[in-house]
């Protein structure tokens, strides 16, 4: 099957490309390196698919390439290309986020339309349930995002099933709870605690550190987006978690014996946009697709602790 | 991961859409209307018109 990443040298796409090159997929990769955080980690990011054979790359950016011509000999597309972070979403910011999440999205499957694609997936995210108390999270639970981000996320999502429902484009949307592991972002908490530990630097936690989350290991969504692309209903959502929920301070403690570091914290207000606990009700997936999370929150440490230190030993 | 043909037959400028090719040196797309260069990289053509250089000549 040949493929499109969009995102392709970020965290999630970087991953994804390595396993669907391991199975024999052709895989192309577009990525603007959006300048949110460094470039040479996006293309450290790259480096163990850049030489595989049926992997090409392109440096593009969604809202101005033409798209057309490019997904013509396209069998799947896998939409994880986005402006991340919900904290920086606000004000004048946001106009990357509606630019990048909303209408490179639409122009993306406005392409795809009509092209004989057999997946379209949309990469949601679990900040499109926002804050409340009603957990597990499920996929018919009520949406009320409480980041701009969010509602950007929300708003793609809603345009891949219009394209669905109205031009029969086969779209399935998967809603990623709190990926973390090796090539993290760096503005995602598990990088930055860990990023601290290791400089013996005390660490920021927004709130009192009792917020929680359904924290998913990188190969577990990468599973996930496989099942997915092989079986996922078209039109359909479903949500990518973790299967265990921790609060902040429980992922510390368990990063203090990982690391042997005292990890001290310096809690910080809460931020605007911040949810107080996520958690998934996988049975939609597990039950449909199959999926069964496999990485256990200490193993998952062990490996992002391991990756941390040998990205800033240099 | 050299460049293939068939990629370079899909890409497009990305400001008029318009058809581009190779240069000589296999180093850059030009875009005879936008009198643009867009560099190749390690292999990654660079299709982004902020990123583009101009056409000398």
């Amino acid at each position: 099957m040949r493929l499109l990443i969009t995102g392709a040298a970020g965290f999630i796409g970087s991953h994804l490309a390595e396993t669907l090159l391991a199975q024999g997929h052709q895989v192309t990769g577009i990525d603007n390196f959006l300048d949110y955080y460094p470039r040479w980690m996006k293309e450290k990011n790259l480096e163990g698919v850049r030489t595989k054979p049926g992997f090409e790359f392109i440096e593009a950016d969604l809202l101005e390439t033409d798209l057309v011509s490019l997904v013509k000999r396209l069998e799947g597309v896998i939409h994880l290309a986005a402006q991340a972070g919900v904290r920086a979403s606000w004000g004048e910011n946001f106009r990357t986020y509606s630019d990048n999440n909303v209408l490179a999205t639409q122009r993306l499957l406005e392409a795809c339309r009509g092209e004989g694609i057999k997946k379209f997936i949309y990469a949601s995210s679990s900040s499109l349930y926002g804050d409340t108390d009603d957990l597990p999270m499920r996929e018919e639970s009520i949406l009320r995002p409480v980041s701009p981000y969010g509602v950007s996320k929300a708003a793609g999502e809603y345009l891949a099933y219009l394209y669905y429902k109205n031009f029969g484009l086969p779209t399935v949307a998967l809603r990623f709870f709190t990926v973390y592991g090796p090539r993290q972002r760096p503005d995602m908490a598990f990088h930055r605690f860990f990023r601290a530990g290791r400089e013996g630097k005390p660490l920021v936690v927004w709130g009192d550190g009792e917020q929680s989350r359904d924290f998913t290991f990188i190969s577990d969504i990468v599973q996930g987006c496989l099942r997915a692309l092989e079986a996922g209903r078209d039109g359909a959502v479903y949500n990518i978690g973790g299967g265990t929920r921790r609060t902040l301070n429980e992922v510390l403690e368990a990063m203090r014996r990982i690391t042997g570091k005292p990890m001290e914290v310096n809690y910080q207000p809460v931020q605007k946009g911040d949810v107080r606990h996520t958690g998934a009700s996988l049975e939609k997936i597990k039950k449909e697709l199959g999926y069964n999370p496999q990485v256990s929150m200490k193993e998952g440490l062990e490996l992002e602790w391991e990756w941390v230190q040998d990205l800033y030993n240099k | 991961m050299a460049i293939s043909k068939e990629l370079l037959d899909i890409l497009a400028c990305p400001k008029c859409k318009g058809d581009i090719y190779l240069n000589e040196a296999g180093d850059g797309l030009i875009c005879e209307k936008c009198k643009l260069i867009y560099e190749i990289k390690d292999d990654i053509p660079i299709m982004l018109i902020e990123e583009a250089k101009p056409l000398e000549g």
